[in-house]
């Protein structure tokens, strides 16, 4: 017995605590180590965010750096997909082309009837939205978050929570700032919720991400009216984004609201961040 | 001449798990993920050259990668060095109780390993406040474990032309 609790003791202090063949660590004190810094994670202090923002940038460039290949590989496969589907594409366009002419005269004609009914109540008609455009440096999709990395941070003022869209419409919020990065959630992750409003309807709802590009409305009241094709926009209700921002499409399948992103979360190259008033 | 090639590509050679270990992290691709499954190829490296070859990856690096893949994915620092650590922690224990290596003896131990990393890798999210979905964890588990045997011959056929 003795002699057993002895070997245990040898073969956990030979695996654990010794450095081994061309070891310089023992693997206890990186075990502790990774702890610390975990723990290191909660605490904010300027030096330590300091720290954390050069880490971070120097691995998003390095990341930048070997990924270069695969996305060159990437552009190839794409060029030739585009011009296999070019006359397809073409003539989609061209009906897509007309369609939008006929309806930019009544967009119009809408749009000068809403800013004269919002003058008539007095409410404030130009929101002043300051957007900074980014390019997207990195898109490392893992199965458990869906994020980007974009290629400004606090050298053009970007903060935490501002509003991310792709053009026009919502993609996520900034949820990491570093020097010359920053870390966009997308709208689609399992931690993403959303304040929204539902247009023509009208109902107030969470927008929750699930990982995948359908997302669902959340706590909405038992007897809204919401359709199929119904829009949805930010409701700026929190008082983080601007209100009335498109987001996307309702899609009602087996009674449960499913939204459509109008945006492609996985063809994104460029975004705009809403820096507010 | 000769000598000379035939030392480059034995360093190269002996180098490889290292490279492929910084470039899986660097490149995000430590967590391959396919329509319906995703595998962690990163767990199957450290285990494999731990157990076989310890020398080939040091413990710093291993943490090293950790931390990049941590940054890369969006995790908070710590998250994915300690995973690795405890399946290298598991496999250098293996190693020293172990006399014959064996596809069924490595398959095997790297059920705990696997297990005891994973639930490491959760409770560290969910002390983090970081949601993830369980079931794909889960699933990523079971996908990793299969696609063992797979890498494992991939691997100790490029342990076996290392040592010729």
């Amino acid at each position: 017995m003795e002699t057993s609790r002895e070997d245990v003791g040898i073969v956990i202090r030979s695996a654990f605590l010794a450095k081994g063949t061309k070891q310089r660590f023992s693997l206890f004190v990186l075990i502790i180590l990774s702890i610390i810094l975990l723990f290191a994670e909660t605490i904010e202090t300027k030096p330590l965010n300091y720290l954390r923002s050069f880490i971070k940038d120097t691995i998003y460039r390095g990341s930048l750096v070997v990924s270069i290949p695969f996305k060159s590989f990437d552009n190839i496969a794409e060029n030739v997909s585009t011009h296999m589907s070019l006359y397809e594409n073409y003539s989609k366009l061209k009906i897509e082309n007309y369609e939008l002419k006929n309806n930019i005269s009544k967009s119009d004609f809408l749009e000068l009837e809403n800013t004269q009914l919002r003058k008539l109540i007095e409410e404030q008609v130009s929101s002043s939205s300051n957007f900074v455009s980014a390019r997207v440096m990195l898109d490392k999709q893992s199965p458990y978050l869906n994020s980007l990395i974009i290629n400004i941070g606090s050298n053009k003022n970007i903060k935490n929570s501002m509003a991310v869209l792709d053009g026009k419409n919502f993609i996520g919020r900034i949820v990491d700032v570093n020097f010359f990065s920053s870390r966009v959630l997308l709208v689609s992750d399992l931690n993403s919720k959303i304040s929204v409003i539902t247009e023509p309807s009208a109902h107030h709802a969470i927008l929750s991400g699930h990982g995948e590009n359908a997302l669902s409305l959340e706590y909405l009241p038992e007897n809204h009216n919401i359709v199929d094709g119904d829009k949805v926009y930010t409701s700026g209700k929190e008082g983080i984004f601007s209100p009335g921002i498109p987001v996307g499409v309702v899609e009602i399948e087996k009674d449960i609201a499913t939204v459509l992103l109008f945006s492609d979360l996985s063809q994104i190259t460029f975004v705009n961040v809403d820096l507010g008033g | 001449m000769a000598y000379t090639y035939r030392q480059i590509k034995f360093k190269f050679f002996e180098i490889l798990p290292l490279l492929l270990l910084f470039f899986i992290s660097l490149n995000g691709n430590s967590i391959i993920s396919l329509s319906y499954f995703s595998v962690s190829i990163h767990y199957i490296l450290v285990y494999f050259w731990v157990l076989r070859q310890p020398q080939a990856l040091g413990y710093g690096f291993i943490f090293l990668s950790g931390i990049i893949s941590d940054v890369v994915f969006g995790l908070p620092l710590g998250i994915n060095a300690l995973s690795l650590l405890v399946i290298a922690a598991v496999a250098a224990y293996v190693r020293v109780v172990t006399v014959r290596i064996t596809l069924i003896n490595d398959w095997i131990s790297f059920i705990p390993a696997l297990l005891i990393a994973n639930f490491v890798y959760f409770l560290s999210l969910y002390f983090s406040n970081y949601s993830v979905e369980y079931l794909l964890l889960f699933k990523n588990s079971v996908s990793t474990l299969i696609c063992y045997p797979i890498l494992w011959g991939v691997f100790s056929l490029l342990l076996n032309f290392n040592r010729s």
